[in-house]
């Protein structure tokens, strides 16, 4: 039986540090990627020194997961979704007594733009190029469902479920889409911008409220006192 | 011991069953969040050292138990759980509630998913208040609980005149009748309703 | 796939046997063994269901959900500022190092900077809170054997590391100390000289720990060669941290991403292990605790002077935009997705935390080993239940 490596064998790494990846690489990343999967690559984005997106077709979702993995991006970071429509109850930080304020509807969405309301995205890296890059897709508003990652990338699996619970977006083909967080009986799916915090609702956030003067302060301290606590605000804030 | 369930005991003897009983006091430890290391930096490390109190923090299931000290955040999901760990534990049994979540919910007091308040499943006699509590905190509210033990009257409450601790197990309804909340049964009107103790409320004697 | 040993293939086998029997006619009774949700071996409120052939695990699944405690929710509801409060508590043994990459996004948004020394005390404060956090894995890697000592001296160790933390926060637990554009305060006097001493202290902890566990017979035989964890599945269920670098990956996100952190000023190496075994994993923490060491040691040395605060405004707004920052935390890549439309609060925030990719892979894991080796191979593998439900 061959001895398991010795305690001290670790490979001599950071001698050799590669160098941190550069906007050409990105752009040499979106190229591969368009000849990998063709006309389901819809755009691209890439922030200057930093990040990379791109936004694939809903049919195409799956092919760039297998495609991606196959020009090096075999390490699966995460898999999740965004609910472009803003939120109807606000942020739960408005004055209870003010005039309500209409809410916004119009639903914009994010880099590399989109049409539906919901939207799926992953990230993925390339652990030996040392660049990472996010992926989006569309997912139909009529009927959310898109295509599984599980085959490409097995720690899917999990952030699938998570999706399919938090959002309600169904994954094709997908082994196994049970409750994973919430009790069985649970009904919508909280990471929706309509499923409202009922605590919220019945009580408003207490922090709106300016904390009332100390009864004890004759005028003047309390005016005082309230210049002070209006500049330390703005230093703590 | 014949005496305490007839209803009637001798005081000295009360006090000198209350004094042994909370000076071996074994704790079950539910930790469930944060608050769960400093309960373990409470309970299991030789710098806060709870056994000097007199409490044991080792057993291995709640039927063993004499106390549960409930830290960490309560979610719906895990909220049987720990009413079916209460109803296992033997009388008489108390109940520490450490940290803001077990308390009321803490900084999750808008979550969807967290129950605000663990006294909402079971009775709790000690509120330990904190986001975390220091241990030095936790290890008052032993203290407490141990003195609340002290004072007790074994035979009443075997009789059931005085009822478990907590205000929200009395329950009011429209003709001033009180129920008890849990069981069900009326209470009669003289038992007073006990107050909880919080921990930093008030002086320890 | 590199070169298997021996024992990598045993094990191999016996996974696939357990396979095939689980899709064969079961030969013996099965039996369904739950662990947890209340379990010391969970660090919290895992359950493990297992159903086991005999002795042997054909199918495990770990329950999660007991934690949940709805985080991407709440920040929709939060203020910036406010949100930091919440993260801390997401992997509460290093509370500090959770805070970092959102504020390091929501900076990047705003298009800032914390200044040097901000910069230096930020990378300080993130290694303490590495090792208070591996120092109590380190410690109970022990219980989880039978051995109640190490746990002690691991307490023990692990106040002098709070108690530093808290002289310069005010928090032992949950600083709450990272600000958008810098810290809240400054370092407090004579604490840089105390650091000094307890890094040595933690050094000499290690030491104990190599002594007391690491060289044990009985360590040695539960944790060698078990639960092995290939490269390519390491990657593609995206585990990270030290559970990567344990399968002979070397990557670490403070050497190979360019942030404004000081981890640079420093010199420091990253361990890797190639045997991707239980062991390979404490090991490699270890020796991440002594580097960490050395790595503070290194930057009280080059804290430079001045102001610890960029100019941020008094309500703070974060420009349109949505940015991606991930840090080596204790645990492994920790991130965070910050989309924000220009409000008080983000828009969305997708918190990738280490833990749960880790443990996604224990179904893998656990197929095709015995049943004391279930305990072995989740303290090994090293979960924070906040991390993995948020
Ligand atoms: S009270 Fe604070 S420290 Fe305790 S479990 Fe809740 S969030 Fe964690």
């Amino acid at each position: 039986m061959a001895p398991l490596s010795d305690d001290q064998a670790t490979e001599e790494s950071d001698t050799d540090t590669l160098a941190l990846p550069g906007d050409g690489l990105r752009e040499g990343i979106v190229d591969d990627l368009r000849e990998r999967i063709g006309d389901a690559l819809i755009d691209a984005h890439i922030s200057p020194n930093d990040d990379l997106w791109v936004r694939v077709t809903t049919d195409g979702w799956k092919d760039t997961g297998t495609a991606l993995k196959a020009a090096g991006f075999d390490h699966f970071c995460f898999l999740s979704a965004i609910d472009w429509m803003p939120s109807p109850y606000g942020t739960g930080e408005d004055d209870p007594d003010a005039e309500p304020k209409e809410p916004d509807t119009e639903i914009v969405q994010g880099v590399t733009g989109g049409e539906t309301r919901l939207q799926v995205f992953a990230r993925l890296t390339d652990l030996d190029r040392h660049v990472g890059i996010t992926i989006k897709a569309d997912v139909p508003d009529d009927e959310p469902l898109v295509d599984t990652w599980t085959e490409s990338f097995a720690g899917a699996n999990w952030h699938e479920r998570e999706c399919h619970e938090m959002f309600g977006i169904g994954f094709v083909g997908h082994p196994d889409l049970r409750n994973m967080y919430l009790p069985t009986d649970f009904e919508g799916h909280p990471l929706r911008k309509d499923f409202p915090l009922l605590a919220r609702m019945v009580k408003p956030w207490p922090g709106i409220v300016d904390v009332e003067p100390m009864p004890e302060f004759d005028e003047e301290e309390k005016n005082d006192d309230q210049k002070e606590d209006e500049s330390t605000e703005g230093e703590s804030s | 011991m014949g005496l305490v369930d007839r209803g009637r005991m001798p005081a000295p003897l009360t006090k000198l069953f209350n004094m042994s009983r909370s000076y071996s006091l074994w704790v079950y430890q539910w930790g469930l969040a944060c608050c769960a290391i400093e309960m373990g930096a409470a309970f299991g490390s030789p710098r806060y050292d709870v056994m000097r109190l007199g409490v044991i923090p080792l057993p291995a299931s709640p039927r063993q138990a004499d106390f549960v000290c409930i830290s960490g955040t309560v979610t719906d999901k895990m909220a049987p759980a720990i009413k079916r760990l209460w109803e296992q534990m033997p009388e008489p049994k108390y109940s520490i509630s450490m940290g803001s979540c077990a308390n009321c919910g803490g900084p999750y007091w808008d979550s969807y998913s967290v129950t605000k308040g663990v006294d909402q499943i079971i009775p709790i006699d000690v509120y330990v208040p904190g986001c975390p509590p220091r241990p030095e905190a936790l290890l008052e509210g032993v203290v407490l609980l141990q003195q609340r033990i002290k004072n007790e009257d074994m035979a009443a409450k075997w009789r059931g005149d005085e009822y478990r601790n907590n205000r929200r197990e009395y329950e009011v309804d429209d003709g001033g009748y009180r129920t008890h909340g849990v069981s069900g049964d009326p209470i009669p009107s003289n038992v007073p309703p006990r107050e909880p103790i919080v921990v930093g409320g008030g002086p320890i004697e | 796939m590199t070169m298997l040993s021996d024992r990598q293939q045993l094990s191999y086998i016996a996974s696939q046997a357990a396979d095939a029997r689980l899709n064969v006619e079961l030969e013996t009774e099965g039996m369904t063994l739950n662990i947890g949700p209340q379990h010391p071996a969970t660090h919290g409120t895992l359950r493990i269901i297992c159903r086991l052939d005999g002795e042997q695990v054909v199918w495990a699944e770990p329950s999660a959900g007991y934690m949940h405690r709805g985080y991407e929710k709440l920040t929709e509801v939060r203020t910036f500022p406010q949100v930091t409060t919440l993260i801390n508590r997401i992997d509460w043994l290093g509370s500090f190092a959770n805070e970092v990459p959102f504020i390091l996004a929501a900076e990047k948004l705003m298009e800032i900077e914390a200044p040097p020394r901000a910069q230096v005390i930020r990378t300080i404060l993130f290694e303490l809170s590495r090792i208070a956090n591996v120092s109590l894995f380190l410690g109970d890697l022990g219980v989880q054997m039978g051995a109640i000592t190490p746990v002690f001296l691991a307490f023990r160790d692990r106040e002098y590391v709070l108690n530093l933390i808290e002289g310069a926060t005010g928090g032992r637990f949950h600083p709450n100390f990272d600000r958008i554009g810098g810290l809240k305060d400054d370092l407090p006097k004579g604490w840089i000289d105390e650091t000094r001493q307890v890094m040595i202290k933690l050094q000499q902890f290690c030491d104990t720990i190599e002594d007391l566990l690491f060289g044990n017979e009985i360590f040695q035989s539960r944790m060698r060669g078990i639960g092995i964890i290939p490269a390519d599945i390491a990657k593609s269920y995206g585990l990270s941290g030290a559970n990567l670098r344990a399968s002979g990956i070397d990557y670490d996100l403070r050497r190979d991403q360019e942030l404004p952190m000081a981890w640079d000023k420093a010199d420091w190496r990253v361990w890797t292990h190639p045997d991707g075994d239980s062991f390979a994993r404490c090991w490699v923490r270890l020796q991440e605790t002594r580097e960490s060491c050395k790595i503070v040691e290194q930057l009280l040395d080059q804290i430079p002077a001045g102001p610890i605060m960029t100019k941020v405004p008094r309500i703070i707004k974060v420009p349109e935009g949505e940015a991606w920052v991930a840090t080596e935390n204790p645990l492994g890549e920790m991130g965070y997705y910050v989309v924000s439309k220009g409000d008080l609060g983000p828009f969305r925030v997708k918190i990738r935390s280490a833990s749960f990719n880790n443990i996604s892979v224990v179904p893998w894991a656990l197929k095709g080993v015995y049943v004391p080796d279930v305990i072995t191979i989740l303290a090994s593998l090293y979960f924070i239940l906040g991390d993995i439900d948020r």
